[in-house]
């Protein structure tokens, strides 16, 4: 009996209670024959050779073995209402690493971003300081360009006049490529239209009044240079010129039409 | 048992089938006509107990099981509360100080 209550208890403990309890309930059977059999053993008042004894002793264990299981079983109904509330404390915080997981990865977006546009500024920075040009030379430069009459027409432009903010066809004959072009076969006196013009005896009509038609031009002098520009006073600079380009910076006249 | 745990005492009056089998064989001993009835408690007895049982929660596993699961769950949050501490006192980036 003991080695089959040693047994019993050790195969109970491996088993779930939710097994066990039907088991204790039900083994033996406690059908009618049975206590048919106990009471008229006790009527009878007879040695049933032990077996009702058996029988009785067996119920009780029985019954004693499903309130022990009956109470582990509310045992775990405890210990199942802990499980819950833990593992609602787990998903609590599951829910707030993971908040803390989005913020971190959001955080860690901005920041490249960030680093990544500082990098690209100090490119920029570098480049600009190895390609450096003083503020007086880009000045000059806008200077030369605009007394051109390129980026405006001049104040005393009207419709009908000649100038153009574009080289014209007869600036371009009378110009290097002009003289090129006009070699020693066709002319008066062995001289070239161009060469009228280089020595000055080209007919007024037909000499453009342009600014940078001027005595160095008539001498044949070689188009400055562009590394030389910035140092020397462009030529047929003049005050009027200083003036118009002054105009002309904060002019906003129509742009010039071609009158061909 | 009854002397040593006197609280369970009216527990192990609900969970215990004693009582009813004994009424049951008193019944058989005077011959009334009671017994039919006093099976028939026994019997509902017996329903009800397992609709209670089938209604117990957390009796899937073993108690040992159970109990191995619960340390699980303490330990996991213990470490995740850890965790939070840890990662909501870090200071991540080191502000360079105004020189």
């Amino acid at each position: 009996m003991a080695v089959r209550l040693s047994l019993a208890s050790t195969w109970r403990a491996a088993r779930p209670s939710k097994e066990m309890l039907p088991h204790t309930m039900t083994d033996p059977p406690p059908n009618r024959e049975l206590i048919e059999m106990l009471a008229l053993s006790r009527s009878q008042k007879l040695p049933q050779g032990g077996e009702d004894t058996q029988i009785l002793e067996l119920l009780v264990q029985r019954d004693r073995e499903f309130q022990e299981l009956m109470r582990v079983a509310q045992e775990q109904g405890k210990v199942h209402q802990e499980m819950q509330v833990l593992e609602k404390e787990v998903e609590k915080r599951d829910c707030d690493i993971q908040q803390l997981q989005k913020q971190l990865k959001e955080a860690e977006h901005i920041l490249a971003t960030a680093v990544y546009q500082a990098k690209e500024k100090l490119k920029s920075i570098d480049k600009a300081r190895k390609g450096s040009i003083s503020s007086e030379e880009i000045i000059k430069y806008a200077h030369r360009i605009s007394a051109s009459n390129a980026v405006c027409a001049p104040l005393n432009w009207v419709p009908g006049d000649p100038r153009r903010p574009y080289p014209t066809d007869l600036e371009m004959r009378s110009g290097m490529l002009g003289h090129m072009s006009n070699l020693p076969t066709n002319g008066v006196n062995g001289h070239l239209p161009g060469d009228a013009l280089a020595a000055g005896r080209l007919p007024d009509v037909l000499t453009p009044q342009y600014p940078w038609q001027s005595s160095d031009v008539s001498v044949g002098m070689l188009p400055p240079h562009h590394g030389n520009d910035f140092g020397l006073e462009p030529p047929g600079h003049n005050k009027e010129n200083e003036d118009d380009v002054e105009a002309m910076s904060t002019d906003s006249s129509s742009s010039s039409s071609d009158s061909d | 048992m009854a002397t040593n745990q006197p609280k369970q005492g009216s527990e192990n009056d609900d969970c215990s089938f004693l009582p009813l089998v004994h009424d049951v064989i008193k019944c058989m001993d005077k011959d009334s006509q009671d017994v039919h009835q006093e099976l028939v408690k026994f019997k509902t007895r017996i329903q009800e107990a397992r609709e209670q049982i089938g209604a117990m929660p957390g009796i899937d596993k073993s108690l040992s099981e159970q109990q191995h699961e619960l340390e699980t769950l303490r330990e996991q949050v213990h470490t995740k509360n850890q965790l939070l501490q840890k990662y909501k006192s870090l200071c991540m980036f080191e502000v360079p100080k105004a020189s």
